[in-house]
């Protein structure tokens, strides 16, 4: 027949369930009920089509490549019998439609969870990529068939022209089930989102979602996340996990965000992570875990970096390098006597602008600003407020250094007052 | 620097919403949970109006068919929150996976329609109660419309649902009151034993009201919503079963009141209800002459509370189902959809109240009708999906759960069947 045919480039899943797979002579196989696709590839490829056959209704999987035209109907080569093969998808192998078209996603991009409406396909040569997912209303429309009439509507009411919303699929994280979490892991594109943002999107996720996506994210996301996520979340996804994985999570946390989660957990779940995690660590949180959360003892971090007045400049600077990564708290520095007494402080600026040979006792603030450990948190409040400093060294009653306050966790008591 | 900045404003949010959470999930809600509360809305102004009428018009022949309708309840809210307990997600969310955008689409415009029918008839309830102490309602509908909508979107909800659901032992009032009635206990109980149907249109729409009302579709989504949203888990699944069986149990006798001391007042006298005004007598026996504000009261409670839960119940079921952005930590311009259907039912539903010579106990009545009708069609698709073992594993519907179910849906049909033929002959 000679029509005018221009080859799509673009192809929808939508317009190819449904329709009729036929062979080269015209008679009809059965019917697209499904697609697969190789995952594992950035663009997953389609690789086979699940067909309900026209003749006994048996449900089979049949190869894309042997797919000769997508016209309205899929004309098949002629098919061979080692082309029909049982439904069950190889390993790396998705059905398209099943675990895809209506579900939810995670958009990485706009770091925002997405209903799918459709999916898009770029075809090159015979074979068929799958480059977008449609979350608009376009698509909706399409899936629904009023496409044509809105669009019509809209455009002789209000000259408005629908447009696709389209997202990559580079930048898409199927949810679907544990299962498929588990198997994208390698390129668990959750990983390239803010933990501030990832933390948002767990908590938009149903109970099941969010344990899947929490258990497939390594340790130093996870952690990364936790200190995020709101306090009865974070009780939840540590209850879920097994006591050694919970362990390594809460290990990589900053230590009073660590102490504040375990003091929240129940107390046998608690004493388990505890035994389990590394015993310095452990120490340092029992220690935290052992005052009240709302006064200077249970805000406090013992994770920050002390030195005598006889350390010089690059001494210290060597140290700080060293010990930055399991530090909470680096932008000050404190000089203790031998008793622990607090003699001075200094910034990292300090720090950098002096000369590598000067001794720390020459540069160091003597004024100091400390709270006692029993203080509560609204006096501290005030006083960061009024000194306006990053971290407020906490004190016992002999005057000794047992932790500092970061201005960060202070913020839940320090943002109301704020607009005054 | 972005790190931290981002950090501080997440942990500023953290830091009241999570305070937020604590208080109203205190020992109140420890005690209170979602059937529960799902039941105290089912008792809103269409609820109330459609038992009186129930009782006024068929005295005591209704009463009956509260045994079968409080086991559908129990079936369809047991299966709701099973769901809900089991695949974490929302009714409209399963529909969606499930059955594919098409039949998610009408379906969604369906329930859009029902809902808006029992918005109106919530400030149809409004209107009516405010006018017994002599309000009207060009200023109590748009007054109650505003506040609604405030509270829902910038007042603390959750604080004021507590008041609301205090207010609900207004319900007990039509118990003490059905006691010192002194009702004619033998013929209540021969009502039971000899149940009647009489195949006329009037009291087959009467039978889909109180059906529509007790059982109605929109509590469904809500109820399983609510269920999701506490994170319930399978292994805490007895207690929210519990909850359920109970909150079902305490509609249905709070109907049976209702239905009883309308037949023993109204019915007995020939009194018609045609206003408010009427259907406060039932609590003649209890609150004398005043009986008329104690309803009112009531009335009005059950109103605002089901307003502010339903047009937001609504758009996040509408929301789920197509994936919009749907939460009221969000600004209006990054929830446009959300904000826009929420807006929609209220203004209209406050709207058509407005309009002149509106019938407001008929609007209470058959939007109560229209949700019995629609009743089979949710049940339909709520148990295909609790079959399927791919949602619900081995907690799909055993066979005797099966075959009352499937026997209730039956029945709903055959009987909204009924009810159109009549209608049309």
């Amino acid at each position: 027949m000679a029509v005018n045919y221009e080859p799509q480039v673009f192809l929808f899943l939508s317009e190819i369930l449904g329709i009729k797979i036929v062979d080269s002579e015209g008679r009809a196989i059965g019917k697209v009920l499904d697609l697969t696709g190789n995952i594992a590839e950035i663009y997953p490829p389609v690789l086979d089509i699940l067909v309900r056959l026209e003749k006994d209704k048996k449900i089979v999987l049949l190869p894309w490549r042997r797919v000769a035209e997508v016209n309205g109907t899929l004309i098949f080569h002629t098919p061979q019998p080692e082309d029909f093969r049982e439904p069950a998808p190889r390993s790396g192998e998705l059905f398209l439609k099943d675990t895809l078209l209506d579900k939810q996603v995670v958009d990485t991009d706009g770091a925002k969870i997405r209903r799918v409406n459709d999916l898009q396909f770029l075809k090159v040569h015979r074979d068929l990529y799958l480059v977008h997912v449609d979350v608009g209303f376009h698509g909706l429309l399409r899936r629904v068939g009023l496409e044509r009439s809105v669009a019509f509507l809209l455009r002789k009411l209000f000259d408005y022209t629908m447009t696709d919303q389209l997202i990559s699929w580079k930048f898409v994280q199927p949810l679907f089930s544990p299962d498929l979490l588990r198997l994208t892991i390698a390129q668990n594109r959750l990983a390239h989102l803010h933990p501030a943002d990832l933390a948002d999107i767990i908590e938009d996720l149903n109970i099941h979602q969010r344990s899947a996506v929490f258990r497939s994210l390594d340790a130093e996301t996870a952690a990364e996340i936790l200190e995020e996520t709101d306090p009865k979340i974070q009780v939840s996804l540590i209850q879920d996990m097994d006591t050694a994985n919970a362990s390594d999570i809460i290990e990589e946390m900053s230590l009073s965000e660590a102490a504040d989660l375990l003091g929240d957990l129940p107390k046998d779940k608690a004493e388990g992570i505890l035994r389990e995690m590394e015993q310095d660590v452990a120490d340092d949180v029992k220690e935290l875990l052992a005052h009240p959360e709302e006064m200077a003892g249970g805000l406090m971090t013992t994770a920050f970096l002390s030195f005598t007045p006889d350390v010089t400049v690059a001494e210290a600077m060597e140290t700080i390098r060293r010990e930055a990564e399991d530090m909470d708290l680096i932008y000050y520095i404190y000089v203790l006597d031998g008793e622990e007494h607090i003699l001075g402080v200094l910034s990292l600026r300090d720090l950098l602008i002096a000369k590598p040979e000067t001794v720390l006792s020459d540069i160091m603030d003597k004024r100091l600003i400390s709270v006692n450990i029993e203080e509560k948190k609204d006096q501290i409040a005030d006083d960061f407020a009024k000194y306006g400093i990053m971290a407020m060294p906490v004190v016992d009653d002999d005057e000794r250094l047992k932790g500092v306050i970061l201005f960060k966790n202070l913020l839940e008591v320090v943002a109301p007052k704020l607009g005054k | 620097m972005l790190d931290t900045l981002s950090g501080i404003v997440r942990r500023v949010r953290q830091g009241f919403a999570g305070k937020k959470y604590w208080r109203s999930f205190g020992l109140f809600f420890a005690l209170i949970g979602p059937g529960i509360i799902t039941s105290n809305v089912d008792n809103d102004a269409g609820g109330i109006t459609t038992y009186s009428l129930a009782g006024a018009e068929y005295g005591l022949g209704l009463l009956w068919t509260l045994i079968p309708i409080t086991a559908a309840l129990i079936i369809i809210q047991e299966m709701c929150a099973r769901m809900g307990v089991v695949s974490g997600k929302g009714l409209s969310d399963l529909i969606r996976e499930r059955f594919g955008a098409r039949i998610t689409f009408y379906l969604m415009i369906v329930l859009f329609l029902t809902n808006l029918g029992n918005t109106i008839s919530e400030f149809a309830g409004v209107a009516a109660s405010l006018e017994i102490f002599g309000i009207s309602r060009t200023l109590s509908v748009p007054f109650s419309a505003a506040f609604v909508w405030w509270l829902v979107v910038k007042g603390n909800y959750k604080s004021v649902e507590k008041v609301f659901l205090f207010a609900c032992v207004f319900y007990l009032s039509y118990i003490v009151s059905g006691f010192m009635g002194k009702p004619d206990w033998n013929a209540v109980g021969s009502s039971f034993l000899k149940p009647a149907i009489q195949l006329d249109k009037g009291f087959l729409t009467m039978a889909v009201g109180v059906i529509g009302t007790t059982i109605a579709p929109w509590m469904q989504f809500y109820l399983q919503s609510s269920v999701v949203d506490k994170g319930l888990k399978a292994e805490d699944y007895q207690y929210t079963r519990m909850d359920v069986i109970f909150g079902s149990i305490m509609v249905n006798v709070v109907a049976f009141f209702i239905i009883l001391l309308c037949a023993i007042t109204l019915f007995q006298n020939g009194v018609k209800i045609e206003s408010a005004k009427d259907a406060a007598q039932a609590l003649a026996p209890l609150a004398g002459e005043y009986c008329s504000w104690l309803f009112a009261f009531g009335l009005l409670n059950a109103s605002l509370f089901a307003a502010s839960i339903l047009p937001i119940s609504t758009s996040y079921t509408i929301c789920e189902a197509f994936g919009w952005e749907s939460s009221l930590n969000c600004k209006f311009l990054e929830a446009p959809q959300f904000y826009g259907l929420y807006s929609l039912m209220v203004f209209l539903g406050a709207g058509i109240i407005l309009l002149p010579d509106m019938p407001l106990i008929g609007i209470m009545f058959y939007s109560q009708v229209i949700n019995g009708a629609i009743l089979p069609v949710i049940l339909v698709f709520m148990l295909l999906l609790v079959n399927d073992r791919r949602i619900m594993g081995k907690y799909v519907n055993g066979l005797a759960m099966n075959i009352l179910s499937w026997l209730t849906v039956a029945v709903l049909t055959i009987l909204t069947l009924a009810m159109i033929i009549f209608m049309l002959i």
